[in-house]
């Protein structure tokens, strides 16, 4: 019996994607399953901070917090208003996503409209960028005097002051995040177009049915699965968007649901905190459950041959010129502006006065005596916190990269050798997990669970290791879907092939899985680097002055109103990414775009 | 050069799907054996368990004397240590690599001298007459001259034991034609032991020495071609081999050797066979080939369909109540509703008793 039991133990481990698997399970188990199930304790426990009030002892259990939250007259300000905001500024932006990234992917596919490869790579630039470029560049530009004092670009060169509804709030919030995950719909909907058989259209055309028929008959019918996952994607994007609400909705006092979840965590109820949290992770459940049924039963019907022979484009005849130009306006706008916006809110001495005298180069180069106007801080080239900040966010994105990376590859490769097994699917899951954690709640539960020590884990508040731990944790979704797409697309008998003529598992993987999969492959990393290096929400609260990194930074001088220093950094952080990610296409034809898609 | 014994193998996934079920054979030493059946039959199933890809619930594998799989014995030896090439489906080439170095790799990996890989590889290219496309990619051969490169692949080290799945099914007519031909000529050259995986009857008939039928997991019969093709083993064998498919005739037994059938009544003189109880439902099994036109013939039937190909005819033919499909050799055609006068000679008409096994061949009289 026993040695039968060791035989059975013998046979699986001998697969190595049982091993993989199996130790996923027990890292993944602990890092995220353990989190939530501490999370889950803690929205019925009072906290250090609410004992006061509740006139309980911190750790004695309590139904208050989930009262308070859903059944309290007070629930309406502390959840129900900031939910409704939520679900209308996400299914704004999930219908600005759609409209903007579906119509451009139809003139890119599919119509005769002019530089389609510039205005391609140009369309994936706000994806690439941080998600509040876009609303901080709305802020210069559109900014009132509600503020206080100093307007933005707009009222300072048309003298008009735009309205609170259209400076701030629900409109630019949806606006801005919808165009922000615009991408999201251009490389989805993109795709199906691009590959759909051209065969299903031109038998419907040999039927002599009309274009526009053919157009609402077949091919509409045919992309609505990607419409479908596309939408549901942007809506759970949006709902656990952080620094957009906060940056566009904190003047009006627009709270959503994010925005809620750090006040309330940062302040006196962390306990109603977990609850918003607990109730976000479900609604990301749900829908992501919701996602997996539709596109699982419609997989079939959206069958994509690769085989796409030549598809006759539409000709725009004599509007070509036209939209042409009015799309590259638009992404202009959209793309580049923002940067324009933040060079130029950083060589300015006093904010909102765009006259040529007012322009300087000290917030960039100035010494510290010279710029006695923001406290002596020094120029951002000269200053030591800056660079700091600068090593400190490219040592974590690379770290968290090469491990999310890495991990995320390792556990697609299992996930998908191992298909079928229960343990694959578990594995799936928990590796997806943390996708669906609000980061925010994420990096409170981890300040807690790794405040103190616990068995041979030491305390690692304040060390560089937790933010690689959470970093690496909270990417690897990205990662590991990357993984197993590759992993799907490469036929099990590629690594068969060399198994059967002896050749050992890490020489399969090296000399035959990676290569040949080598571009996916090292997209898997740099979504998880892109994604770091703009972070905020996941370490805002995690970090010391002495692991400072940029974008937090850049958070701070914000919130000080030190706009040209924020701007600056801005700046740096997108042109850091930008210049990454072009070099890598570069050089390995890897891109971003291919991680995305699961 | 080796033989393969298979020992009450079972194979299920899940727990409750059952791939291959209780299957016994002995593949002797140089045959050339094919695996057939419909599928989702266990066939490629089967054929991956003597590799060692993968692991039988239950049974044993033995090849060449030596226990490489044995649920009992606890014995599971991986597949490199197998001494077996393998033939993929879909080839597997590494897209990556050129055709020279995807031969090459595998020897490399066995730490063989340059000069020597050199040398085999140039043999190898020779054998399958590809040296003109050594360093080229995958990529940029048609699916024939990557079929070569899989072969040579697969040939580089010499294995005793050539397991093939289904390798000619991604080429054109012509092409499979070619490489059958090929493969017939490689068994004979190398004198290794074949193994292989098809749902194509002829393909079937026409390479193997001995075929191995399965339905379901179940093993139907194991014999050389031409007795599975005369003598099939049941109902289900008749049927799958032989292309247009034999014709069924469904009898009651009146007693004293006389059937009743849909075409009038009967009498079956057995020449061979196992004399055993024909039960209440009896099948007679008539092969197209033997319903012939005969200006003397008892039988008379109408056309229904002509399929003429030059050197046969395939007829769909109604004779009472009943169609039959009928090959007439030489070049014929005839008109939709045309009587034709017809009868069926013989000695290979095929019975099965009521359960639909095999009972016996012999002749018809009709009454």
């Amino acid at each position: 019996m026993i040695k039968k039991q060791l035989y059975r133990f013998y046979k699986f481990i001998k697969k190595p994607y049982n091993v993989i698997l199996s130790v996923l399970l027990i890292v993944l188990g602990y890092l995220t399953l353990f989190p939530m199930l501490t999370m889950i304790k803690d929205t019925f426990t009072v906290h250090v901070s609410e004992s006061m009030r509740l006139k309980q002892a911190a750790g004695t259990f309590t139904l208050n917090h989930w009262l308070k939250v859903l059944f309290d007259p007070s629930s309406l300000s502390v959840f129900y208003k900031p939910f409704l905001n939520s679900l209308v500024t996400s299914l704004g932006a999930c219908l600005v996503a759609l409209v903007f990234g579906g119509v451009f992917s139809w003139l890119i596919t599919r119509t005769n409209i002019r530089w389609k490869k510039a205005l391609s790579s140009l369309f994936i630039f706000p994806y690439i960028m941080p998600s509040w470029t876009l609303a901080l560049a709305w802020f210069n530009v559109f900014k009132n005097s509600v503020v206080g004092g100093v307007p933005g670009t707009f009222q300072a060169l048309t003298g008009i002051e735009p309205p609170n509804w259209f400076a701030y709030g629900a409109f630019p919030i949806a606006l801005v995040t919808g165009l922000h995950y615009a991408p999201f719909a251009y490389i989805m909907i993109g795709g199906v177009l691009r590959n759909m058989d051209a065969n299903l259209e031109e038998a419907a055309m040999m039927l002599k049915t009309k274009r526009n028929r053919i157009v609402r008959k077949i091919t509409i019918p045919m992309i609505l699965p990607a419409v479908l996952s596309t939408f549901l994607l942007v809506f759970s994007s949006a709902m656990s968007s952080f620094a957009v609400p906060q940056f566009l909705g904190l003047p009006v006092r627009y709270q959503v649901l994010t925005t809620q979840l750090y006040r309330t965590l940062n302040g006196i109820n962390p306990g109603q905190g977990y609850c918003i949290a607990m109730i976000m992770i479900l609604l990301s459940v749900g829908i992501l459950a919701f996602n997996q049924r539709m596109v699982g039963t419609r997989k079939n019907y959206t069958t994509v041959t690769g085989k796409s022979s030549n598809i006759s484009l539409v000709n725009l005849k004599k509007a070509r010129n036209v939209i042409s130009v009015i799309a590259l306006i638009l992404i202009v706008i959209v793309s580049i502006l923002p940067l324009v916006s933040f060079a130029l809110e950083s060589v300015i001495l006093r904010p909102g006065d765009y006259s040529p005298s007012n322009f300087t180069l000290q917030f960039w180069i100035g010494t510290a005596e010279e710029n006695s106007i923001a406290n002596n801080e020094a120029g951002l080239l000269r200053n030591p916190n800056l660079w700091k900040a600068l090593w400190n966010s490219l040592k974590l994105s690379i770290i968290c990269a090469i491990t999310a990376g890495s991990l995320g590859f390792l556990a697609g490769y299992g996930i998908v050798r191992g298909r079928g097994t229960k343990l694959a699917k578990v594995v799936d899951n928990l590796a997806f997990f943390p996708y669906l954690m609000p980061s925010m709640a994420f990096s409170v539960i981890y300040l807690s669970m790794f405040s103190t020590r616990h068995g041979p884990i030491p305390a690692l508040y304040g060390s560089f290791f937790l933010l690689v731990l959470i970093g690496t944790v909270k990417y690897m979704p990205f990662a590991s879907r990357s993984g197993i797409n590759s992993m799907l697309q490469l036929s099990n008998q590629i690594e068969e092939a060399g198994e059967i003529i002896g050749v050992s598992w890490p020489k399969r993987m090296g000399r035959l899985v990676i290569p040949i999969q080598k571009s996916s492959f090292i997209s898997g990393y740099l979504l998880p680097f892109t994604s770091c290096m703009r972070e905020l929400s996941l370490f805002v609260l995690l970090v010391t002055p002495q692991n400072r990194v940029l974008t937090t930074l850049l958070f701070q001088y914000n919130e000080k109103g030190w706009s040209q220093y924020s701007n600056g950094i801005n700046l740096m952080i997108v042109i850091i990414v930008l210049v990454v990610n072009a070099v890598v296409n570069k050089v390995t034809g890897a891109s971003i775009d291919k991680g995305i898609g699961g | 050069m080796p033989k393969i014994e298979l020992k009450n193998i079972t194979k299920k996934f899940g727990g409750t799907f059952t791939a291959v079920d209780n299957l016994s054979i002995t593949i002797e030493d140089g045959d050339f054996i094919t695996l057939l059946g419909p599928s989702g039959c266990g066939k490629t199933t089967t054929l991956r368990q003597i590799a060692g890809l993968e692991t039988p619930t239950e049974g044993e594998i033995i090849i060449d004397g030596k226990k490489v799989f044995s649920s009992i014995d606890m014995i599971d030896v991986s597949p490199s240590k197998r001494d077996v090439g393998f033939l993929f489906q879909n080839y597997a080439l590494w897209p990556h690599m050129t055709v020279y170095k995807n031969i090459a790799f595998g020897l490399e990996n066995l730490k063989w001298e340059k000069s020597r890989i050199d040398e085999r590889v140039k043999e190898l290219l020779a054998l399958l007459k590809i040296e003109e496309f050594s360093e080229r990619y995958p990529a940029e051969l048609s699916g024939g001259q990557q079929q070569r490169v899989a072969i040579a692949r697969t040939l580089a080290t010499n294995p005793r034991v050539l397991l093939m799945d289904e390798p000619l099914s991604n080429l054109d007519a012509k092409l499979r034609m070619e490489m059958r031909t090929e493969l017939k000529r490689l068994h004979r050259e190398t004198g290794a032991t074949f193994v292989y995986v098809t749902h194509d009857q002829l393909e079937a008939m026409t390479l193997a020495t001995k075929i191995c039928l399965l339905d379901k997991g179940v093993l139907q019969q194991y014999a050389p071609p031409l007795t599975v093709y005369n003598k099939p083993a049941n109902t289900f064998v008749a049927d799958f081999v032989g292309s247009p498919t034999i014709n069924f005739l469904k009898c009651k037994n009146e007693g004293n050797g006389v059937l009743s059938s849909p075409i009038g009544k009967l009498r079956f003189n057995r020449v061979d066979g196992v004399m055993g109880d024909l039960g209440d439902t009896p099948t007679i099994g008539i092969r197209p080939e033997f319903v012939t036109m005969d200006k003397n013939g008892k039988l008379q039937g109408e056309v229904l369909s002509s399929l003429p190909s030059g050197m046969e005819t395939t007829l769909r033919l109604k004779v009472k109540d009943y169609v039959f499909s009928s090959v007439l050799f030489g070049s014929l055609d005839f008109g939709v509703g045309e009587k034709i006068p017809l009868s069926l000679p013989g000695e290979t008409m095929v019975l099965f008793d009521s359960n639909g096994n095999y009972s016996g061949e012999g002749s018809l009289e009709i009454l």
